[in-house]
């Protein structure tokens, strides 16, 4: 079974244990605690929960300080650290006296907090300052203190500036308008032309006029006194000092760092105690016991019991099969190989746990499938070699790791379709394919994807007729599975023989009585017993989706031929040579990316589209054992 | 004077590299539309989040490829003509169907990249919000390419069956 069975587990065990038996639950990780909020038990709703809650959010908050100085301190770190440094190994006793000096991390807390306030407000003034910098730099030339420009009791002053393109006519304008005026260009940069313009009150609707009529855009500069090059090197030396503020303060950040190792310890102590105090807190409590409910996998029951007798005499512990239409957490457990897969499931949803665990008969599919869309041995070789390398040297965990060992699967499915089809390198290495060559003989091809496709739906729909009799459904099964069989394989016959016609109206008879058991009256009946043939079509698109397999592959190949040929071009002078192998290596490198995201995506969908959905059931509940989660140390005893 | 007349013998010659210019250039063009759509909905999720670079780069990835199966027939129909080697004859016949068969690939090619691209630019959503999801913004984007890797089936069957 890859769906592992589930057990209820109640265990009741006495207040005065609870510390140190909660320590022993998550040393031995295989508890998936039941959330006392999703028991439906009036009983229970009456027994005080134990108030755990309160410390759990106290860890909650100091552990969001502490990923804050982290996170905060990490942006100055300019050591690099290996991916292979072991953990740092911390024991029982220094994990209490982590827990006992908490205000050493809130102090570095509201360190890290009060620098990283003070460069963003260093920041804001940064840019206030040079933003004003930019508007003053084309009124250098302006030696007046920008605080005298505006009305006096006769005149008014303006500075602004109009496009460019316009300065010859404006200029011409203002000269030929009967009015007192005086004007002088400060700037000119291509784009704008900058004005200072002084002129008597009473003309001022005749100069505005010429003034809207060139587009003119007025300047302010209501809060500077003094002139614009005074104002400029006034802010140039404020830049520079903010920018000698600025060091300081990422000095005072790096001062900070040798508090990283005692962080990333602490960060771990405290996740690992607020896990607890989380559990803690869906106990059902009374005076002197404590009662807890969770899932355990069925392997896992004597363990548990052993874990718990190191601790302690007296509990009490029983287990529960599932209750009819109870949900249990799913775990699913796969031979090495088909792990990796798993992922692509996962992705797409976890299986209901009433149903079956579909992995390992798609992990073939899937790998064979991705191997004949990148279809190419020399970049199977590549991809499985290079994949292999980083699964041994590289400490990878969880979805990198399923992610990796998958490309690598894919990568030594490629090489073998690779050397069936006679894919080697986009056809710069010539081997005779050991099977037939796809691009010569595309119907063949063509024929040999849909064929896959067929027997890949069948078994999907008999996995939906297994499901179905294992839950007791078996006239479903005969009805929806065992007639479509009928119909479709005599469809299927009548290519190589009218005969298969017999066998195909018996399965559509069948069908047309018996797919519209559910509505009521004879009509209807028959009606929706009509209508189901017409999923036939369905069928067929499915079977056609398969295709894809082959123009992938063809993609990849032709590609790989593009690249090449265009590489042989260069070919000749020794300049030539090289421009030709560095063509080749980016060529190909681009190639393999591209197909290998190709083939990923399009072996996914695949299986959620095609297969998934001739039986698929989801909606499955993750198992997430209470365990200890570490990112930083390791923990001993 | 026809228009046979006008083109002379090279007619099919010219009408082949109309199809491949079909084949390439609007797949290409239509990829290129793609890839800028789920770009700039890409940028907008980096702004906030730069761990997300490689899930949108994925993204984006995705509507790339009609332009290369695009480039893929043409290439088919280049070197079925000589254009790597010397031109070999083709009839005003052959130059039609060389025509068609370019044609399936660069007009699904061309409306296939941008509407994938629209779907990947609200995948890029998907990666913002929910990151744990971004498979399933990849599998959407996916659906849309079907009908381009139809046409690319499409295109390489009607090529392979033209014999000059």
């Amino acid at each position: 079974m890859a769906i592992v069975n589930m057990k209820k587990a109640t265990i009741i065990a006495l207040q005065d244990e609870k510390e140190s038996l909660v320590k022993s639950f998550q040393a031995f990780g295989g508890l998936h605690v039941i959330s006392i909020e999703d028991i439906d038990d009036e009983e229970l709703k009456n027994i005080p929960k134990d108030d755990a809650r309160e410390d759990a959010t106290r860890f909650e908050g100091l552990l969001s300080q502490v990923k804050y100085s982290l996170d905060f301190l990490s942006k100055y770190d300019k050591t690099k650290k290996s991916m292979f440094a072991p953990k740092a190994i911390i024991t029982e006793s220094e994990h209490k006296e982590y827990l006992q000096d908490l205000n050493k991390a809130e102090e570095v807390y509201n360190q890290c907090k009060a620098i990283n306030e003070k460069l963003a407000e260093n920041r804001n003034m940064e840019t206030k300052l040079s933003n004003t910098l930019v508007q003053l730099s084309p009124w250098s030339q302006l030696d007046i203190p920008l605080e005298e420009i505006g009305d006096t009791d006769y005149t008014i002053s303006l500075i602004g500036f109009i496009p460019s393109k316009s300065i010859s006519e404006f200029e011409e304008s203002l000269s030929k308008s009967e009015t007192e005026h005086y004007f002088k260009k400060i700037d000119d940069n291509n784009e704008s032309a900058f004005y200072f313009i002084v002129f008597y009150e009473q003309s001022e609707d005749t100069i505005l006029d010429i003034l809207k009529q060139f587009g003119w855009t007025k300047v302010n500069f209501t809060d500077l006194a003094g002139t614009p090059s005074d104002n400029i090197k006034d802010i140039e030396e404020k830049l520079i000092l903010l920018e000698k503020n600025k060091a300081e303060l990422i000095e005072q950040a790096e001062a900070l760092l040798f508090n990283n190792s005692y962080l990333e310890a602490l960060f771990d102590v405290l996740t690992i105690e607020k896990d607890r105090k989380d559990v803690i807190s869906n106990f059902v409590k009374t005076d002197k016991s404590f009662t807890i409910f969770a899932w355990v996998p069925e392997t896992m029951v004597k363990e548990l019991e052993e874990s718990i007798k190191k601790v302690t005499d007296s509990y009490l512990l029983t287990f529960e099969d599932p209750g009819e239409g109870e949900d249990y957490p799913v775990y699913l457990d796969n031979p090495k190989l088909v792990q990796p897969v798993e992922m692509i499931t996962e992705q797409y949803s976890l299986p209901n746990p009433r149903t079956v665990d579909p992995n390992k008969i798609m992990a073939p599919f899937y790998i064979m499938f991705f191997g004949m869309m990148v279809s190419d041995a020399v970049y199977g070789i590549i991809l499985a070699a290079l994949t292999y390398v980083a699964l041994k040297k590289f400490r990878l965990e969880g979805g990198a790791k399923k992610l990796i060992g998958l490309l690598c699967l894919g990568g030594l499915s490629t090489i073998l379709w690779g050397a069936l089809f006679g894919g080697w390198f986009g056809g710069l290495i010539q081997i005779k394919p050991l099977w037939f060559n796809p691009t010569d003989e595309p119907l063949m091809m063509l024929i040999f994807c849909l064929v896959l496709g067929i027997i890949q739906l069948f078994i999907g729909m008999g996995i939906k007729a297994y499901v179905d009799i294992k839950n007791g459904n078996v006239l479903d099964a005969i009805f929806d599975q065992g007639l479509w069989y009928v119909f479709l394989i005599g469809l299927l016959l009548m290519i190589f023989n009218p005969a298969g016609k017999y066998l195909a109206i018996a399965g559509a008879v069948g069908l047309i009585l018996t797919q519209g058991r559910d509505k009521k009256g004879i009509f209807n009946k028959l009606f929706s017993g009509v209508l189901s043939l017409y999923d036939v079509t369905g069928f067929l698109g499915d079977v056609l989706s398969y295709s894809r397999l082959f123009a992938l592959g063809l993609a990849t190949g032709v590609i790989g031929t593009v690249i090449n040929e265009m590489s042989l071009m260069l070919r000749g002078s020794f300049i030539g040579n090289i421009f030709m192998i560095i063509f080749l290596i980016f060529g190909h490198t681009f190639n393999i990316a591209i197909n290998v995201l190709g083939a990923y995506v399009h072996s996914s969908r695949l299986q959620y589209v095609e297969f998934f959905g001739k039986f698929f059931d989801g909606d499955g509940m993750p198992y997430r054992p209470f365990k200890v989660n570490t990112k930083y140390i390791e923990q001993k005893n | 004077m026809n228009i046979m007349e006008m083109m002379g013998s090279n007619a099919g010659l010219y009408l082949a590299f109309l199809g491949s210019a079909i084949a390439a250039g609007l797949a290409g063009a239509g990829s290129a539309m793609g890839v800028g759509i789920v770009g700039m909905a890409a940028g907008g999720v980096i702004t906030e989040d730069p761990s997300k670079f490689g899930r949108t780069l994925v993204l984006q990835a995705l509507p790339g490829t009609q332009g290369i199966y695009g480039l893929l027939i043409g290439f088919l129909i280049w070197s079925k003509v000589g254009v790597f080697g010397t031109f070999v004859n083709v009839t005003f016949e052959q130059g039609l169907m060389l025509l068609a068969a370019g044609i399936p690939v660069g007009i699904v090619g061309f409306f296939s990249a941008i509407y994938q691209g629209k779907a990947a630019a609200t995948g890029c959503s998907i990666v913002a919000k929910r990151p744990e999801e971004t498979a399933k913004a990849m599998v959407y984007a996916a659906m849309v390419e079907t009908y381009a890797v139809l046409s690319l089936l499409a295109s390489f069957l009607m090529l392979n069956s033209i014999n000059l």
